[in-house]
């Protein structure tokens, strides 16, 4: 009996102070964050409740539309191509090439540096490295081209962490399988199509749905990279909630904006799943 | 269909290691081939080379009249089965046998009514829309050879196909391979390491040990005329017995008894010039006989064992003993009263009496 109690108590001691610090900065400001949204708090100084009027204001406010726009189109374009990229990244890694584990080790590289660190590297690339060699003015100042450059950056972190999932997938197909497609004729393309693809379709669901969540989520790229510019053409959802919310006397609305985005990442996560489980084979 | 033919096929690997060493064979149309050996003896390397699956290090291999060192698995119209199955987890019974013809743009009736033909022989007509996981083990192997059927290739080739199933299982599907060889009049190159499936199925086995063939005949002379001490301790369950004897010029002198041989066996010794020295002799123990039971008067020099170990197979009965410093076991009738401890009178029938060399292991008399 004795042992129960103090299994007991360890489980208290572990979990408590867990609980309090997730309930302190977790729980609670989204809490509050919720009550926010009801009113017309600047950030300081005193606030009146004023009902779903954020919420109806949201949809009318350009600059939040804008956002919206830019972030979709983003983590769209910025999915597909993490995803094609690291399905042909990990295919050539689980080759029987040489430096197999050394070069899966440099190709992961990307996903261990912070993402500051990457946007301000690529920052100096886009400013003064690009523009040198091609002889033009910086894709980040040109309000139709930074949002690519963004895409970019995003890409080249991600990939990382995506190949690997991958990898891990393409491991999980049985070497006789693929001996006896190519008995059967599949080479190339046709075995990637009949035999790969469908194979490793739950690992294909899991990356487009934590990818499309993590660029939708944007942010430190574009606070290295443009913050919000030029002419706010870069201006992602979550930057807005910050930048407005925090230092721009808006922190009630962009409450509002907050528990509408959390809603919209969930539903888009969820229709996700649901899509592309019903292609998922049972195996 | 069509025939095979394998000259000087060496397999080496980058490191050394020489995994099927001068492997010669010509294989004939039709034929019921068991590559069998204990394993890594090289039986399925063989098997792989053959389905283009592992390169050749050397030498020449044919399927009919062409040469496919260089071609590929897909164009060598050969089909495998393999020891997993290897079925397409995704894929319906149906897809899984039409993927092949499918591949090769096949009109779509022609498929159907392959994949139908093939399900009928099998037995697969209900479970076509099932995918691989809802199947049992039985069934899974038939959609492999389904799979192989659908395509009908030159040769089939088939990589312990039933080693993961039940025994019961195992003996009716050996069973029905057999009658599909018969019904399909297919070339087929069968690996195991069971000794029973490759007596049963094969119209000629090739034994196999550390990458070099041993022998090559049909499983009735492999059985009794074995060619070197492995075949003859490889085929047949339980083992043959073997013993160490001296050749006196007549008969065979073990454990101070002397056997007296068959003129014709002894005549053979004395030709080869092993007259006073020592020989291995192998017996099957079909051919040790209780010599209480059966008192045949070609069972000469009886000699007395002490029973070890009892073993009631149900029709016959085992009995182990050791005799000239070797342990022996002897498959006598029902009849035998023997029981552990007792001294039994024993007897060898020395018409069935297999001589070794001592030195090359190689037979001298069966």
């Amino acid at each position: 009996m004795k042992s129960q109690n103090e299994r007991r108590r360890t489980f208290l001691l572990i979990s408590i102070p867990i609980l309090l610090l997730f309930f302190g900065f977790n729980t609670l400001p989204l809490i509050k964050g919720f009550i926010y949204s009801f009113t017309n708090f600047r950030g300081y100084g005193s606030y009146e409740w004023v009902g779903w009027r954020n919420y109806a204001d949201l949809f009318t406010d350009t600059r939040v539309g804008n956002s919206y726009w830019f972030t979709f189109k983003l983590a769209i374009v910025a999915t597909i191509l993490i995803n094609i990229l690291s399905l042909i990244m990990a295919l050539a890694l689980n080759s029987k090439i040489r430096f197999k584990s050394f070069l899966r080790g440099m190709y992961f590289i990307p996903n261990i540096l912070g993402a500051l660190v990457v946007g301000y590297i690529f920052s100096y690339i886009f400013t003064y490295i690009l523009p040198a060699i091609t002889r033009t003015a910086s894709m980040l100042a040109d309000k139709n081209l930074a949002w690519i450059a963004i895409v970019i950056v995003c890409a080249w972190q991600s990939i990382a962490m995506n190949t690997l999932i991958y990898i891990s997938g393409l491991q999980t197909v049985p070497e006789d399988v693929y001996e006896a497609a190519s008995l059967d004729g599949a080479t190339g393309w046709n075995k990637f199509r009949y035999i790969t693809f469908p194979l490793i379709m739950p690992f294909f669901t899991i990356n487009m749905v934590l990818c499309m969540k993590n660029n939708l989520m944007v942010f430190d790229q574009i606070m290295a990279l443009t913050n919000g510019g030029p002419a706010q053409s870069t201006e992602s959802i979550s930057f807005l909630i910050y930048n407005n919310g925090m230092a721009g006397g808006q922190f009630g609305f962009q409450s509002a904006n907050a528990v509408i985005f959390f809603i919209v990442i969930v539903t888009v996560s969820v229709l996700q799943m649901r899509f592309l489980n019903k292609r998922e084979e049972q195996l | 269909m069509a025939g095979l033919s394998l000259q000087h096929i060496w397999k080496k690997y980058p490191n050394g290691y020489e995994a099927v060493k001068d492997f010669n064979l010509e294989i004939a149309d039709k034929e019921f081939i068991i590559f069998v050996g204990p394993s890594g003896c090289g039986k399925s390397t063989t098997l792989r080379m053959i389905a283009g699956l592992e390169d050749i290090s050397s030498g020449v291999m044919k399927i009919g009249d062409r040469v496919v060192n260089d071609v590929e698995s897909k164009d060598r119209d050969i089909a495998m089965v393999f020891q997993n199955y290897a079925l397409y987890p995704h894929m319906t019974v149906y897809d899984n046998m039409g993927f092949a013809l499918k591949l090769k743009k096949t009109p779509k009736d022609q498929i159907d009514k392959a994949v139908r033909e093939a399900a009928k022989i099998l037995e697969l007509e209900k479970v076509l829309d099932r995918r691989p996981a809802q199947l049992s083990g039985g069934q899974r192997q038939r959609v492999a050879m389904g799979r192989a059927i659908v395509r009908n290739p030159r040769v089939f080739l088939m990589d312990e196909p039933l080693s993961n199933l039940d025994a019961k299982l195992r003996v009716q599907m050996r069973a029905e391979i057999a009658r599909l060889h018969d019904r399909l009049g297919a070339t087929i190159i069968y690996v195991t390491h069971d000794q029973t499936e490759a007596m049963t199925l094969g119209t000629r086995i090739v034994v196999m040990k550390d990458g070099i063939i041993q022998q090559v005949d049909s499983p009735t002379i492999l059985y009794n005329q074995p060619g070197n001490l492995f075949v003859a301790g490889f085929i047949g369950s339980p083992q043959m017995n073997f013993f160490e004897a001296a050749f006196n010029g007549k008969g065979l002198e073990a454990g101070g008894i002397e056997f007296a041989l068959p003129d014709e066996k002894a005549a053979v010794l004395r030709e080869k010039g092993y007259t006073d020295k020592i020989v291995i002799a192998g017996i099957r123990p079909e051919n040790v006989h209780d010599a209480k039971v059966e008192s045949l008067q070609k069972l000469t020099a009886p000699f007395s064992a002490k029973v070890n170990v009892f073993e009631l197979l149900g029709s016959e009965v085992l009995l182990y003993f050791d005799f000239a410093d070797a342990a022996m076991s002897a498959k006598v009738g029902q009849g035998s009263r023997a029981a552990v401890g007792d001294e039994v009178s024993f007897a060898f029938d020395m018409e069935k009496i297999h001589v070794f060399d001592k030195e090359t292991e190689l037979a001298i008399v069966h």
